[in-house]
């Protein structure tokens, strides 16, 4: 499939899942179990997507170069738990990754 | 036939009032703009997921997969789970919207984005059915145009960022924090460690279907220990 009809298709399926039940009208609920059980597709989707990157596949070759992105998780970690900021988190590990690199 | 004529006054309310929902986006559309320069795929192209499907982190996460060159039916599938959450947020405004005119019931969700989402549950309970429409669309209008502009901006600049900027490392930082937000009891705290490490263990899978069987594998221990843990304190929206 082309690079376009794959977005296109992501497209629909997106809309299609906003539109549902709105379209659809009271004729269709939602079983309890699969309500509940969408409250864990944001936690572990967003953990299988981030988990890899940040080991970045090489994580037992150099650790001690993995040292300043560690730390600048960490420091986002910190933040977003504080602050639940996306914003502020990514500026804290973006500067702290950038300060430790410039430094060393 | 109730009215709905344009309602100017609502719509530019709508407008101002996502403004500060709608700033922190910059930045993830910028970030996302730069991974679609730096992913090799054809930009414009890449870019008309912005106005196709409207919604960041699904699209973050299949530029990522199409990056990999992972198959279409991982990507797709990866973006239906994502935006799965979309699900809860179209049965929440059903109601408010079952009296709405045609039109706004095909506009209406392609403009459901979370913060559209957020502001248009926290209207008062006494604002009247033309005015919560135009309101709502008028908030809309707003953060398609921010993210319209911002990840243009990202896929434009792209260029000039140096890779020594490790710029890319945002994208885990953002999904980190996402996490972070979305775990709000618990069985939150299951699903991202199984989704995290089966993901870990699946890198190498096909397809990248590794991911897929993290987020799989995740909502089921999950889903077994909101059951098992009980009581579960409301998802934030």
């Amino acid at each position: 499939m082309s690079l376009f009809l794959t977005i296109l298709a992501a497209g629909v399926i997106t809309y299609v899942t906003r539109a549902s039940l709105i379209v659809v009208g009271d004729r269709v609920t939602l079983p309890g179990q699969v309500e509940r059980a969408l409250k864990y597709v944001a936690p572990a989707a967003f953990a299988a997507i981030a988990a890899p990157a940040l080991l970045g596949g090489d994580q037992f070759a150099a650790f001690g170069d993995d040292i300043p992105r560690i730390v600048a998780v960490l420091l986002a970690g910190v933040v977003i738990a504080k602050t639940q900021s996306v914003p502020l988190s990514l500026f804290t590990g973006m500067s702290a990754l950038w300060l430790i690199l410039w430094v060393s | 036939m109730a009215d709905f004529s344009f309602d100017r006054h609502a719509f530019w309310a709508g407008f101002r009032d996502i403004f500060p929902l709608a700033v922190p986006g910059i930045p993830f559309g910028f970030v996302l703009g730069v991974v679609i320069a730096e992913s090799g795929l054809d930009r414009f192209v890449a870019w008309l997921s912005s106005p196709i499907v409207l919604a960041g982190a699904s699209q973050l996460a299949a530029i990522e997969l199409l990056a990999e060159s992972a198959g279409a039916a991982v990507v797709l599938v990866t973006v239906a789970f994502i935006n799965s959450r979309h699900l809860m947020y179209s049965a929440v405004l059903r109601p408010t919207f079952s009296n709405f005119p045609k039109w706004f019931k095909i506009i209406g969700p392609y403009l459901l984005i979370d913060q559209a989402f957020a502001l248009a549950i926290t209207q008062p309970d006494d604002t009247d059915d033309r005015a919560r429409m135009w309101h709502y669309l008028g908030s809309g209008a707003l953060v398609w145009l921010v993210w319209m502009a911002s990840t243009g901006m990202g896929v434009v600049v792209g260029d000039i960022i140096e890779p020594e900027w490790q710029l890319g490392f945002a994208v885990p930082l953002l999904f980190g924090g996402l996490m972070i937000i979305s775990i709000t009891n618990r069985a939150g705290i299951v699903a991202a460690v199984v989704g995290a490490v089966v993901a870990v263990l699946g890198a190498n899978l096909p397809q990248g279907s590794g991911v897929l069987l993290a987020i799989v594998l995740g909502v089921v221990a999950g889903g077994i220990a909101d059951t098992r843990l009980g009581a579960t304190p409301e998802a934030a929206p």
